[in-house]
């Protein structure tokens, strides 16, 4: 498609004189390319804008949520472009099909995968632009453009002296062919990809001028809040809303698909009427569970179905059969919130049979979906625009948020902000699954001869495929978007990409053992879930490290060498293992009450080992200190990979420490941060970070820190006391 | 009845029910959207500005309890253009990732400079205990509180 594109796009150009020329694809807004006369402003593909006044602008499909990639993929076509990062202006990309990531056919921002995917396209988006700035020039100067050279922004003549800035060039550089395979700088050329760079978003939001979603004003704006159902599946049967409607600054008192809403003037008003509402619930099909019995539905799931296999070899029965000692643990994790210190809240405007809505979402496209669910319009009736977001974590994938704002604005017509209090954040969330993993190692002649991982929990798409398989397809009617949803779960491996939530981090077990068998039992509790920041891999790195360290002490080895022996053919997992190892001086000797574990895991394409040293102290578990070592291919930001892994590491912690959503008569009994707690400044480790050389290409860094520290803590507390914990959260 | 406050040094009046956050006063009735919401309940610091010079949580704030007195937001704190060195610290450490805590964590630094302009790690880890940063940031906030008051080593 990739291509199609150019090479349309390159005849109508060089057809049409370059006329403004707009693609379009049915039932999507599209971008529009060319030249702009009025403007004076040059669109070269749907990455760029130049400018006569010498404006950059760069279109950011990949929302900014702390992960970087406003400067991250800004260095990438500012590289080609050939002038500096902070010459160009991001700006957030509409919902269109050009900014889908190619890798799940939506405009999704997640699964670390914004600068593996940005790599080619917009390295090559900025030497096009470029080449075709050169030719433009080099036709104005009657010189070869292969003489010329360009720095900062500006076009070099030959002769050493004259120079043209892009600005100037704009209209001509618009007429040029478009280059279909525009030559790549090779590294020794680069000057900002692997150098730390200045974050390019630090100033706006160091002065409080960043906007976020919760910031967008509208005039006229009014606010509105949503009483939601205590219990998971519970609706609305009645609600009396005499004595809210006469309160101040109320507006509009009404029933939702989530709930019912208030609608007033202010935001306080909204939140005082709303403890005056009192709201019946129909609670025939709501969830009656408590964690408790998550996770003995999970125990019977388990017992009645080994599960799908995903992945054998050998004879894993066999090893058993013929095992000296079998190892035969279970390990239990609870749901997590997510818990952005950006409430969920979107802002929308419905007028003229359109509504626009401001949101900090993950996935705009998605986002259209959800709107158009919520009223009676379709997803090209729809505009999202995006903002800075204040934390996304894997929680704005899901859209809910956006469907609850559309449905206020399309009843109340006029702008009007939506936000969650924290309370309603924590419980109406949709979780990191609990999980539950049963696992065997046969033992034989003091070594492990097999690997057996049963993971029984949900798949996250079962969930998401509502909203995501309308939005590959939105010209599809309406009526058609839950059969979409279910063939889309129907097809998996076929139509839509395998879910790999539940057993990624299990199935690819880098050791080498002669036998091996991934299982995945599939059963759902009927309990929210999306993405959380590593997805499957932040329950399956714990449940396979912990293993690992359970088998090393079982077999009496020491758990470092006990992993690299079996790595003999992973030499990335190796050298981070070793490199971490060092770092964290493992085997050198501890003050008494403190002890070291350690662990390694891959995701997303990138290589983390940890050692964690801790202790425990007056009943609370103290961690003091955690070294990493991370490969993650081709450096685009170190200062970045760094602050990711830090991050990453600190919200693992989190999870380890004090991470668990609880469930009683199936409500959420978590509501705030004294009771979903967050790790403060006054329990950070020590962190050191090395990033290994490597010129594989990039791969993602948002998410791959967490993994290792969770189980490397474990596996730390298991050396100090002797106690092998197999639930989360740990304790002391 | 009308309200007044004294905010970034302009005396503002309000007409607004006394029960209400000091924070959606801010935010909404005079526009300063840097003071972010967090919690609601002082527990993460997301809202915090000066009263009188000393942080406040404004999310938990009856706007009644600072009547006539004196507020400093985030839009203060670099009040004609020139950064607040805390400010330029946090831009030269990259400090922020997501960022939406860091007006919050700006303002509690700041108040522990101007009181104690040598702090130990110790000080500062107890002064910023307060503030949650879900990305953890929380290396470079230190590092950059220590560069602008000027010493590295714990004391």
């Amino acid at each position: 498609m990739e291509m199609n594109r150019r090479d349309f796009l390159k005849t109508s150009i060089t057809g049409s004189g370059g006329l403004l020329l707009a693609l379009s694809l049915p039932g999507c807004a599209s971008v529009e390319t060319g030249y702009n006369a009025d403007q004076q402003s040059w669109v070269p593909n749907a990455w760029l804008e130049l400018t006569a006044d010498d404006d950059i602008f760069f279109t950011l499909a990949r929302v900014e949520m702390g992960q970087g990639t406003y400067t991250g993929l800004t260095t990438l076509i500012a590289e080609e472009l050939d002038v500096p990062p902070n010459r160009i202006q991001p700006r957030f990309a509409p919902a269109a099909p050009e900014y889908r990531n190619p890798l799940y056919k939506l405009q999704l921002t997640g699964g670390s995968t914004s600068l593996s995917t940005s790599w080619e396209p917009l390295r090559v988006a900025g030497a096009s632009a470029h080449r075709m700035l050169v030719s433009a020039a080099a036709k104005v100067w009657k010189v070869e453009s292969s003489q010329c050279r360009t720095r900062e922004g500006r076009v070099l003549h030959p002769n050493g002296q004259d120079s043209l800035a892009y600005g100037q060039l704009v209209a001509l550089a618009a007429v040029e062919p478009v280059p279909s395979a525009p030559t790549l700088k090779t590294p020794d050329q680069w000057q900002y990809i692997g150098q730390p760079m200045q974050r390019l978003d630090a100033h706006a939001k160091v002065t409080g001028t960043a906007e976020y979603g919760i910031d967008v004003e509208l005039p006229g704006m009014v606010y509105a809040v949503v009483t939601r159902p205590p219990r998971v599946g519970g609706r609305v049967k009645s609600f009396d809303a005499n004595g809210v409607r006469t309160m101040p600054g109320v507006i509009e008192v009404f029933e939702i698909d989530r709930g019912v809403a208030i609608v007033a003037d202010k935001y306080w008003r909204a939140r005082k009427a709303q403890q005056a509402l009192t709201v019946v619930w129909d609670d025939s099909d709501a969830l009656t569970l408590s964690s408790a019995d998550v996770m003995t539905h999970y125990r019977t799931a388990a017992d009645a179905d080994g599960g799908e296999s995903e992945r054998s070899q050998g004879d894993m029965a066999m090893a058993l059969a013929t095992a000296d000692d079998v190892l035969n643990v279970s390990y239990e994790q609870p749901f997590l919130a997510h818990a952005t210190l950006e409430p969920m809240n979107a802002t929308a405007h419905y007028t003229d049979g359109h509504i626009d809505v401001w949101a900090p979402t993950q996935a705009p496209d998605l986002g259209c979906i959800a709107a158009a669910r919520a009223t009676d319009l379709s997803p090209d009736e729809v505009t999202v625009h995006t903002t800075f977001i204040g934390g996304g974590f894997g929680r704005r994938l899901t859209q809910d948020y956006i469907g609850e704002v559309a449905a206020v604005a399309y009843r109340v017509k006029r702008p009007v902000k939506l936000l969650w209090s924290r309370e309603e954040d924590t419980r109406h969330d949709w979780y990191r699954p609990a999980m539950l993993h049963r696992l065997q190692a046969s033992l034989k002649d003091g070594d492990m001869t097999g690997w057996q991982h049963q993971i029984v929990g949900p798949q996250i798409l079962d969930w998401y495929v509502r909203d995501a398989a309308p939005a590959q397809y939105p010209w599809a009617p309406k009526f058609l978007y839950n059969t979409l949803g279910s063939v889309g779960l129907m097809a998996e491996g076929i139509a839509t990409p395998k879910d790999m939530s539940a057993i990624e981090g299990a199935v690819d077990y880098p050791y080498g053992v002669d036998n091996l068998s991934i299982r995945h039992t599939h059963t759902d509790a009927g309990i929210p879930v999306t993405w959380w920041r590593s997805v499957g891999h932040s329950h399956n790195g714990f449940a396979v490290e912990t293993f690992m360290d359970e088998i090393a002490h079982k077999l009496g080895q020491d758990p470092l060498a006990f992993r690299r022996q079996r790595l003999e053919r992973e030499p990335r997992h190796l050298a981070v293992l070793e490199r971490a190892a060092e770092l964290g001086d493992w085997g050198r000797p501890l003050p008494a009450g403190r002890a070291r574990g350690i662990a390694l895991h891959r995701s997303f394409g990138t290589y983390v080992a940890q050692v964690v040293e801790a202790s425990i102290r007056a009943g609370e578990i103290h961690v003091h200190r955690v070294a990493c070592a991370v490969d993650c291919g081709q450096v685009v930001n170190p200062e970045i990979v760094r602050d990711q892994m830090e991050s990453g590491i600190l919200f693992g912690l989190t999870a380890a420490l004090y991470g668990q959503i609880t469930f009683e008569n199936g409500a959420v009994q978590e509501s705030n941060f004294h009771d979903y707690r967050l790790l403060r400044v006054n329990a950070k480790p020590e962190m050191v970070v090395e990033i290994i050389d490597s010129a594989a290409p990039p791969s993602g860094v948002g998410e791959p820190g967490l993994p290792p520290v969770i189980p490397a803590l474990g596996n730390a507390l298991f050396a100090l006391t002797g106690e092998r914990q197999r639930q989360l959260p740990l304790r002391a | 009845m009308p309200l007044t406050l004294t905010v970034n040094g302009q005396k503002r009046t309000f007409d607004i029910e006394d029960d209400t956050p000091l924070l959606w006063v801010i935010r909404d009735e005079l526009g300063l959207k840097g003071t972010k919401f967090g919690c609601g309940a002082g527990l993460c610091g997301a809202c915090t500005v000066h009263l009188n010079g000393a942080p406040v949580r404004s999310c938990s704030t009856p706007i009644r309890l600072v009547a006539d007195q004196s507020i400093t937001t985030i839009e203060g704190l670099a009040p004609n253009g020139t950064l607040h060195a805390l400010q330029q610290a946090w831009i030269d450490h990259n400090v922020p990732q997501c960022g939406y805590c860091q007006s919050g964590q700006l303002m509690t630094a700041s108040h522990l400079l101007a009181t104690n302009a040598s702090p130990t790690e110790a000080d500062i880890v107890a002064a910023m205990s307060g503030n949650i940063c879900r990305c953890g940031t929380y290396s470079k906030i230190i590092a950059a509180v220590q560069s602008v008051a000027g010493q590295k080593e714990e004391a």
